[in-house]
């Protein structure tokens, strides 16, 4: 009797475990997804004083910035669909990579201190995307092990645990971030 | 680099030669000394043997160590001004000629306070020696590094058999340099030795390494063989480490070779290379004037000031100037 019960209980502290560890893992890819937004967030609020700073030295670009300008309008809005929503970041990483390489025109405004900052600042939150990007996709990795290895996959199937999709980074291309798969949840 | 070699060559023979044959007169009046010492020393302790009475008990082992104690410091006594002298003509001039905002304090070293800060080693630092310290701004980026030894103490008993043990948990060159972003939280990397001894489980091991912070896993294989890295932030660990500074830092690594560790604190970064071997001294019995002997140092002060390049610290295209 006594053996039985140590059994009993040795097995519920495993499952207790291996239900945890998934809930654990879980929850990282939640905080690592939240990140990515947070950090998307933050290339929202840099696009209005990068408007305002090229503004007045691009002459021929103005289309280009009121179209910048409107996508960061409806990416704030929030009442958007996920897809959508992966349309517009593609097109605003677009749109700023475009207006960096237009600069090149305007050397009064490349060499503004104002200009510099602001660029400083978007490449810092390019990679800081980037980043976050990974830290979701090592999160993604570790719950994926755990949904599809032995003992932790059957718990996995009992809670109804699917494997998550990765981000796609390309290798060293910054500028032109893929969001493709980003809001796919 | 083969410009700087030519050059190397040029400075030598003009600036250096002159001052070389100098110290090497003064060597062989240190090597005279040194010789001399060294035959006292062991007359004297052929005497004591003879002299010492055989019931003398614990006398007999502590007489003779004395006497060898103090006929090494009276060599590093009689030689101290001759290694100065190296340091302070010959160094400091390699020092200006591999770059010009470089300052060389012979018996300077990186402070204790940053060698802690950098948290690499989780040893208490009990005693803490270094010279050789190089402080400059190279391009955008300040740097300082020295060579640094580091011991924590053990001791053993109580009252008068009380022991205190030192021992070495570093030795070699501790770098400090400016980092080209911004960071807030720390993240270090360390030599990986539990995965390569034990694989899948030394993943688990290091998963519990415990004030370490988070184990942070990096898609990089190759990287991810050599080093384990910890942080307090999953996303801005990643931040510091990019790609790219993750495939310089092998690089950097295999350059070396040997044990090299990182910290990311503050926006600074903290190398510590391990080294057995004590750099930027002078010798005895041997003249100074050799062409390869000094170049050896010139090769050691580029390769320690290239680090900058090496993990491409000038690149300046973050908010942080």
């Amino acid at each position: 009797m006594i053996y039985f019960i140590i059994a009993l209980v040795v097995l519920l502290l495993i499952i207790a475990g291996l239900y945890n560890s998934l809930i654990k893992k879980k929850n990282d890819v939640g905080k690592a997804f939240a990140s990515v937004d947070v950090m998307l967030k933050k290339r929202y609020d840099l696009i209005p004083n990068l408007v305002e700073t090229v503004k007045t030295y691009m002459k021929h670009e103005k289309s280009l910035l009121t179209e910048l300008t409107d996508l960061r309008t409806k990416a704030v809005a929030g009442d958007i669909s996920d897809d959508e929503r992966v349309d517009i970041e593609n097109k605003i990483a677009k749109g700023v990579s475009g207006l960096m390489v237009a600069v090149e025109n305007y050397p009064d405004l490349k060499a503004s201190q104002n200009f510099i900052q602001l660029q400083g600042a978007w490449n810092e939150v390019e990679e800081q995307i980037s980043a976050s990007r990974r830290a979701y996709n090592a999160a993604v990795t570790i719950f994926n092990n755990g949904v599809e290895t032995f003992p932790s996959n059957m718990m996995a199937g009992m809670m109804n645990y699917k494997t998550k999709m990765l981000f796609e980074i390309p290798d060293s291309e910054r500028k032109n971030i893929h969001a493709a798969d980003l809001f796919n949840k | 680099m083969m410009n700087k070699d030519k050059n190397f060559k040029d400075f030598y023979e003009q600036t250096l030669v002159p001052e070389l044959i100098m110290l090497d007169r003064e060597r062989k009046k240190v090597d005279r000394r040194v010789i001399l010492i060294v035959l006292i020393t062991v007359i004297a302790i052929i005497i004591e043997a003879k002299i010492i009475p055989e019931d003398a008990g614990d006398w007999k082992f502590v007489i003779q160590p004395l006497t060898g104690i103090l006929g090494f410091i009276l060599i590093s006594v009689v030689s101290k001004n001759y290694r100065l002298n190296f340091k302070n003509k010959i160094i400091s001039k390699i020092s200006t000629f591999v770059d010009k905002n470089m300052q060389y304090t012979p018996e300077g070293t990186v402070p204790e306070e940053e060698f802690i800060r950098s948290a690499i080693f989780q040893h208490s630092c009990d005693k803490y020696k270094g010279e050789d310290h190089f402080r400059g701004t190279l391009g955008k980026t300040a740097v300082e590094f020295s060579e640094v030894v580091a011991q924590y103490v053990t001791r053993t008993g109580s009252g008068s058999s009380r022991k205190e043990t030192y021992h070495t948990f570093f030795k070699g060159i501790f770098f400090v340099a400016d980092f080209n972003k911004h960071f807030k939280t720390h993240t270090i990397v360390l030599p990986d030795t539990a995965e390569r001894l034990f694989g899948k489980m030394g993943q688990k091991l290091q998963s519990l390494a415990i004030n370490r912070g988070e184990l942070i896993r990096l898609e990089d294989p190759e990287f991810e063989k050599e080093f384990c890295v910890y942080g307090d932030d999953q996303v801005e660990a990643r931040y510091i480490l990019s790609p790219s500074l993750m495939q310089r830092i092998l690089e950097f690594k295999r350059k070396w070779n040997t044990k090299v560790y990182l910290s990311f604190r503050d926006s600074k970064v903290y190398i510590a290379i391990r080294m057995t071997k004590n750099l930027f001294e002078t010798r005895l019995f041997k003249s100074v004037v050799d062409y390869n002997f000094i170049e050896e140092n010139m090769r050691y002060l580029i390769l320690l000031t290239g680090i900058v390049e090496d993990l491409n610290l000038n690149t300046r295209i973050w908010t942080k100037t």
